[in-house]
This record gives structure tokens, C-alpha cells and sequence, in this order.
């Protein structure tokens, strides 16, 4: 045993377990992220159960089965269940019934003892809504126009409403949009003369004039807008619920219908790469709870590039500075000891200084400055995305300063040498020869920080997260990058959605299948900027002294 | 025991039947350096003690010593490599051109361009090949192409590695063995046509026949180039320098022209050193 100890082995065996034992948590997390998340894509079968409860009373319920749970039959005394007397578990299913305009909660917990009969009918059929959630039953009729037509029609009139809201959804946006905006800068362009005593009748003739023009195009749109939108309510479906209620249900609704039961396996595969794309592309509804990310998406990666543009020339030139002029003094120590100190500050910290230091004092005395004929009302005083990325910025600035410090103090001084010896001056050096080989650890500086940045919520809901923004960060209005708008965020989105939403049951696998997307989007920023880090290493690769 | 080949010291070598210099009464002509009254201080120990020679143009001029006497110490103060030294201090002056480069109103860069050096491990930078002899040129506002190519070609010619490198000058220089690595920093420092060339151990780090290329290049070189070497091989010494200083403990023992060092030396020290009784 003692040879056994003296020969190195068991720290081999120890080291290895450590490193399994993190690979094995690593895999795990992500195992459960990735099978959670992606299930919620997954088109599940639609059941209808039978039910005859401890009374006697029968009913019906239509839905899908979200999940199982093994439950002690002591939990449920008060029931008075007839059971076999040796029986001490029982099970009971998790049902998501939709309807919510006929039922107040959307899930239901089914004891499957009271279950008679489940049947999985081939016409049983979901319906994916606007507004209210997904409604489970039958079709009953197709109403076109005010005539009923056969259900073979269907996809034909989803098709026909689709193109019309899309051309709803374009002219709302992007036409009726920048009318909106142009309005607004005209108010404030008036308002700006006004308070600089310059608003002569001429201008206010010639600004009235364009808003005149303006409020013609926005009638003319308008007209064309309510148009589609009674072409888009011209039919209805009427729908069977679980308990016999007849609902009618208009198209102007109605996003997809789905008979789930009837799909093939191919079928299946297709539609679930469809929700994951439509999940990646469309803007959330009903509160975040259903529909896509994409404005999350967006306003993540957008936030990280920023922050990414103005932590690194700082972080670099702050790490040169230390580096290679500051004097060899306590002074400097201190100072770095202070920068690598600042890494370990609590994030909301920051968020705190970001809302103090940036959105009230710089914001405020830019809008004092700039934006003044739009007070009281702020524009750069109150959260927004450059102010995020500023925030995130600093809280990042540590690691890119240290990466960096170490990169440059593992050049030999032989390149140092080498360089100044053939008649260039130290900025010369650093310039053709320091950076280029200190790129690779600047880039390290530069992923670790993208890693802290893409995962940090909780300084962001300070400085300008927020639940719902209703414009992205970056449109068609001039000048395009509007860095005074708040943004939505992955994390925040998680958060908010696991949270803060009013259907915690239905919101769950949404939080994984965000969580799971945040965790690749983190992945995939990371892996391009390392796959540019191994090319500048392969690039100023250094002889091994 | 060391032995001085016979071969080189035989009277009618080339080395031999080469004018002797009267060192210590040089026309300003025939000088290259003159250095005077030289202290210098790694903090407060002394590590060069009043040296003063004169170093010839156009030819090699050699420092020997034991490890630790203060001769790179001098060759590095040549080129104000030592100002990159923290508390290091200098006193008395080395002219060049009759001016002292140790004066305020120096550019240390425009010096360094005057006086290349090459360093006792090859440290060609991480660019190609081509970039690398260039360098030099750009940091001086070169960059038309056609005069880069041909000083690059001259530099590596003159180098002895330009049928080496020639068909992968867009390469990286680190792919290059360590005896081509130190000749292409010699191009390297060549390509900004110094007036003085200071090499620091520059075969140390060499296998015998990248040295014996090396040697022979010093040999060409002198013809253009003032050159100052610093070995402690004595063979070396003795192979490729006109003139030789013996250098202990910070002092400049000995100085004159190589033959008569190695044959004739006046001082016991010297003597000592050569013959190998030192330590």
C-alpha cells in the first residue's frame, strides 16, 4: 500500500477522477438543457381521456401530456380513492388542456386511477393562437365568407391569411413605422426651434406642410391596413371542446393548425425543425410565453459586440500602459492588485455604478446637452443598450487587461532587442512586433470576456434590460443604430420567463429551450473568436526557447 | 588545456602578412570608434572600469575574456543597448564621428541604425523572411517595393543565405535551421547599411559548420562594415579578427593587433588567459 502510495499513481487516479467528475457535470448540464429544451419543439400526441371520478361523475379531457409524477397514496387521503388496500403509489399525469377562454388554468393534473380509456383520435386537432394559447379539440366547421366549405379547404385559407399578415406585419413595421418616426422628429425639431426662440412662421409653415404629407401617407396606409385586416377576418372555424362547447375561432387568430395524431415520423422531423426556426426568428407573444426570441437574440449578440468594440482597445492600451511604461514602483503594484480586484466585485455592483454613473449623470448631461427638446422625457438618460455594453464593458475590463499583461511579459526580450537594435523606437516595437505577438493572448483576454459578458443578467436589468422592447436596436431609420433603445436579453428573457410570467407550468420548457439557445449562442461567439486566436497563433507562432 | 591552432598563427598566413595598425596612434581616418575614459555601473557595482581604445575602420576587432569580464557590457554600451538596463550608469564617452553618442542631444534610433548589432541567439521576429530583412527599411519610411526586393536580395547575398532562401522568401523565418536563423538576422541588421556591426557571441548558439559559415562571412563582411565581435572561444578570436582585446574583471588588460596578442602577449594576465592557466 505504501509502495503503492509512493508511486505517483494515486494523485494520477485523483486527477483523473477530478477531470471526469467536471466533464461528467459539463455533459450532464448540458444533456438536460438540450433534451428539455428541445423536447418543447417536438410535436406530441394529442390524447383524449375518459375520466369517472371518486363521485361517480364522468368527463372528458383533451390534451397533451406534459409530465408524469409518482405520488405516496397518503397525499391523497382526503380524496377517498377506492383502492387495492397494498397499494401505496400512485400516478398522475400533468395534461395541458389549452382553451384558456373556457378553462382559468391551461394545465390539469389527472389521477390515472380515474382514468377509463385514452384514445389518441386521429381528427383530434391544435390549434395555435394569437391570442389565449393553443386550443385542443375538433373542427366542426369551416365558415368562408358566411359559407360553410369542407375541411379539405383549410390549409388553402391559412395560406391566404398567412399572406396577409405578413403584408399587415411589413407595413406596420417598416411603412407606418417610419412615418411614425419621421413624425416624431419633426415634433421635435419644432420643439427644438421653439426653445431656441427660432421658430419663425416660415418654419412652422414648412414643418406643417411635411406633416401634413406625412398624415396623408399614414391615412393612405391606414386605409390599405384595414383593408387586409377585414380580408384577414373574413372566416372562422368552429371548434368542439372537451366538454362539447362550441367555439369559433376567426382566422385573424390563428397561426397554425395541426392535426398531431395524423403525422408521420417525417412529418414530425419537419415540423419540429420548422418551431425551432420560428422560434429563432419571431418576436415573443403573450407576455414571452409562446412565439420566438429574436429580438432577444438580436439584442444579446448586439450588446456583446459593443461591448466586445469598447472593452478590448481599452482593456489592451490600459495592459501596454502597465506594462511596458509605467515605472517598476508599489504604485504600479498597487494599481494592478487594484484592476485584478476589480474582477471579483459582484456584478450588480456594477450595474448599480452603470445606472448611477452612466445613464443618470453621462445620459442625463447629454440630453441637457443634445437631446433637450425632448425633455422631460430622457434620451440617453435612462437605460439603454450602450449603456449596458459601457457597464459590461468595465466589469470585463480586468480580465482583458490581465490577459493581455501576461502576453506581453511571455515576449522575450529578444524581440524587444531585436527590434530596437535595428533603429526603432519603443512605439515602433510595439507596434510591428510587441502586438502582432501578443495578439493571441489579447484575443484570450478577449473570449474570457465574452464569456462574462454573454452570461451576466443581473447588472443588465439596471442599465437596460427589459421584458418587452417593442423596437430592435437597429432598424431602417437613419441613423440605423439606435444606441439610446432599451433591448431585450437571453438571460433576462430566462429569467423573466421562468419568473415573472403568469403561466409558470407552460413557460418551463421554454426556459430550457432558451437556456439551451443562450448556451450556444455563448459557444458559438467563443469558438469564432478562439478559431481567430488560433490563426494569429499560428500567424506569430514563437520559436520554443 | 586550450591550444591555438598552429596553422593560423603560422608567419605568411593571411592574418599575418596583413598591416599592422599602431593602435593607440590612429589617424581619424582609420577610426572607427574612440572610446574614452568608459565607466559604467550596474547600480552601484562597477562593471567597466576607464576603458579607453580606439577601434579601426574596416576591420575586426575582437573582445575576449573570461565570463563576466565586461565585454558584452562594452559591446552593448556601443549601441546604448545598456540605456534598456534599469539603474545602469554611464560615464565618459564613446565617439563616433568625433560625437559623443553619449551626448543629451542624441536620437538613440538614428544611432542604433549607425551601429546594427546581432545577438548572441538568432531572434528573427515572427514575419517572413522577406519581412524580416526589410525591416529595418519600413521602420525608416521605405516602403517602395522595388528598392525593398533589392536590398532584401543584396542584404541576403551578402549574408551568404540568399541561394538558401531565395525561392521561399514569403515564408516564415522561424522555419529556418538556427546557423540560417543567425545569418538572417546578420542580413537583417546589414540591410539598414550600418557603419559598425556588433556581434555578441553570435556562433554560441551554433553547431560547428553554421559557425564555420558564419566565420567566413565576418571575414566578407569587414569589407564593408567596421565589425566588433564578442567570444569567449580564443580560436574564434584568433580565426576572423585583426585586433583583439583582452578584458578581466571590468578592465581592459590588453589590446592590440591579434597576432600579436596571441603570440606576444605583454601582460601575465593575458598570458594566462590564452595558455589557459586562468582560474
Amino acid at each position: 500500500m505504501n509502495k503503492w502510495f509512493k508511486s505517483g499513481s494515486p494523485w494520477i487516479w485523483l486527477s483523473a477522477g477530478g477531470v471526469s467528475l467536471s466533464l461528467i457535470s459539463v455533459l450532464g448540464l448540458l444533456w438536460l438543457i438540450a433534451s428539455r429544451g428541445l423536447s418543447y419543439f417536438w410535436p406530441s400526441e394529442l390524447y383524449q381521456f375518459d375520466l369517472t371520478d371518486e363521485h361517480g361523475t364522468k368527463s372528458v379531457v383533451i390534451g397533451e401530456i406534459y409530465d408524469r409524477e409518482q405520488i405516496p397514496v397518503s397525499q391523497l387521503a382526503h380524496l377517498d380513492l377506492v383502492l387495492e388496500p397494498d397499494q401505496e403509489i400512485l400516478e398522475r399525469l400533468l395534461i395541458k388542456t389549452g382553451n384558456r377562454e373556457l378553462v382559468s388554468l391551461d394545465f390539469r393534473w389527472l389521477l390515472s386511477h380515474n382514468i377509463q380509456k385514452t384514445q389518441t383520435p386521429k381528427d383530434l386537432v391544435v390549434v395555435e393562437r394569437r391570442t389565449n394559447g393553443n386550443f385542443y379539440g375538433y373542427i366542426e366547421t369551416v365558415v368562408v365568407d358566411g359559407k360553410e366549405v369542407a375541411l379539405e379547404k383549410l390549409p388553402e385559407l391559412l395560406s391566404r391569411v398567412d399572406n396577409f399578415q405578413e403584408q399587415i406585419n411589413e407595413l406596420q413595421k417598416s411603412d407606418i413605422g417610419a412615418i411614425n418616426y419621421q413624425l416624431e422628429r419633426l415634433r421635435l425639431k419644432t420643439r427644438k426651434y421653439q426653445l431656441q426662440n427660432k421658430l419663425t412662421p416660415e418654419l412652422q409653415a414648412q414643418i406643417d406642410s411635411e406633416i401634413a404629407t406625412l398624415n396623408q401617407e399614414y391615412a393612405e396606409l391606414e386605409q390599405e391596413l384595414l383593408g387586409y385586416r377585414k380580408e384577414v377576418s373574413r372566416d372562422h372555424i368552429v371548434m368542439r371542446a372537451m366538454d362539447g362547447q362550441l367555439v369559433t375561432i376567426n382566422f385573424e387568430y390563428i397561426l397554425k393548425v395541426t392535426f398531431n395524431n395524423q403525422l408521420t415520423l417525417i412529418e414530425k422531423i419537419a415540423l419540429f425543425f420548422s418551431q425551432i426556426a420560428s422560434f429563432l426568428i419571431e418576436d415573443p407573444r403573450e407576455a414571452n410565453t409562446e412565439g420566438g426570441v429574436f429580438p432577444a437574440i438580436f439584442g444579446t449578440v448586439l450588446m456583446v459586440l459593443l461591448m466586445t468594440v469598447i472593452v478590448s482597445p481599452f482593456g489592451v492600451i490600459a495592459a501596454i500602459y502597465l506594462h511596458e511604461y509605467a515605472g517598476k514602483n508599489a504604485f504600479t503594484k498597487l494599481l494592478r492588485i487594484a484592476v485584478i480586484n476589480l474582477a471579483g466585485v459582484p456584478s450588480i455592483v456594477y450595474g448599480v455604478f452603470g445606472l448611477g454613473f452612466f445613464v443618470y449623470m453621462v445620459g442625463g448631461s447629454l440630453d441637457q446637452l443634445f437631446y433637450s427638446e425632448n425633455l422631460p422625457s430622457p434620451t440617453f438618460g435612462t437605460p439603454g443598450v450602450l449603456w449596458s455594453a459601457l457597464t459590461l464593458a468595465i466589469l470585463t475590463l480586468p480580465v482583458v487587461i490581465v490577459s493581455t499583461e501576461e502576453g506581453l511579459s511571455r515576449i522575450p526580450s529578444a524581440m524587444r532587442h531585436g527590434s530596437l537594435a535595428l533603429g526603432a523606437t519603443k512605439a515602433e516595437t510595439l507596434w510591428r512586433i510587441i502586438l502582432p505577438i501578443a495578439s493571441p493572448a489579447i484575443m484570450t483576454g478577449i473570449i474570457l470576456a465574452i464569456a462574462r459578458a454573454a452570461g451576466e443578467v443581473a447588472p443588465l436589468m439596471l442599465v437596460g434590460v427589459v421584458k418587452m422592447a417593442p423596437n430592435l436596436p437597429l432598424d431602417g431609420n437613419f441613423p440605423f443604430l439606435h444606441l439610446d433603445r432599451k433591448f431585450m436579453h437571453l438571460g433576462f428573457h430566462i429569467y423573466d420567463v421562468g419568473f415573472q410570467s403568469p403561466n409558470v407550468e407552460a413557460a418551463r420548457p421554454l426556459v430550457y429551450a432558451t437556456a439551451l439557445l443562450l448556451v450556444s449562442i455563448i459557444v458559438a461567439l467563443n469558438m469564432t473568436a478562439v478559431s481567430i486566436r488560433n490563426k494569429l497563433r499560428e500567424r506569430y507562432k514563437m520559436l520554443e526557447h | 588545456m586550450i591550444s591555438i591552432s598552429p596553422k593560423i598563427l603560422t608567419p605568411g598566413s593571411d592574418i599575418a602578412i596583413e598591416k599592422k595598425l599602431d593602435l593607440t596612434n590612429l589617424t581619424p581616418e582609420q577610426v572607427a570608434l574612440d572610446i574614452n575614459k568608459l565607466n559604467l555601473f550596474y547600480g552601484k557595482k562597477q562593471a567597466l572600469n576607464n576603458i579607453t581604445m580606439s577601434i579601426p575602420k574596416g576591420q575586426v576587432t575582437a573582445f575576449i575574456g573570461p565570463s563576466g569580464c565586461g565585454k558584452s557590457t562594452l559591446l552593448r554600451s556601443i549601441n546604448r543597448m545598456n540605456d534598456l538596463v534599469d539603474d545602469c550608469h554611464i560615464s565618459g564617452e564613446i565617439n563616433l564621428h568625433g560625437n559623443n553618442i553619449y551626448d543629451k542631444h542624441v536620437n538613440v534610433a538614428e544611432l542604433r541604425r549607425k551601429v546594427g548589432m546581432v545577438f548572441q541567439r538568432p531572434n528573427p521576429f515572427p514575419k517572413t523572411i522577406y519581412e524580416n530583412v526589410v525591416y529595418g527599411l519600413r521602420i525608416m519610411g521605405e516602403n517602395n517595393r522595388r528598392k525593398l526586393d533589392e536590398a532584401a536580395e543584396k542584404s541576403l547575398r551578402s549574408a551568404a543565405l540568399w541561394n538558401e532562401v531565395k525561392d521561399r522568401l514569403h515564408e516564415s523565418a522561424l522555419g529556418l535551421s538556427g546557423g540560417q536563423q543567425q545569418r538572417l538576422v546578420i542580413a537583417r541588421a546589414i540591410a539598414i547599411q550600418p557603419e559598425v556591426l556588433l556581434l555578441d557571441e553570435p556562433t554560441s548558439a551554433l553547431d560547428p559548420i553554421s559557425t564555420l559559415t558564419i566565420e567566413e562571412l565576418i571575414n566578407d563582411l569587414k569589407k564593408q562594415f567596421t565589425v566588433v565581435i564578442v567570444t569567449h572561444n580564443m580560436q574564434q578570436a584568433a580565426r576572423v579578427s585583426d585586433q583583439t582585446a583582452f578584458m578581466y574583471m571590468g578592465d581592459l588588460i590588453e589590446y592590440s593587433d591579434t597576432n600579436t596578442l596571441f603570440t606576444t602577449p605583454q601582460k601575465k594576465k593575458t598570458e594566462d588567459y590564452i595558455t589557459g592557466r586562468y582560474g
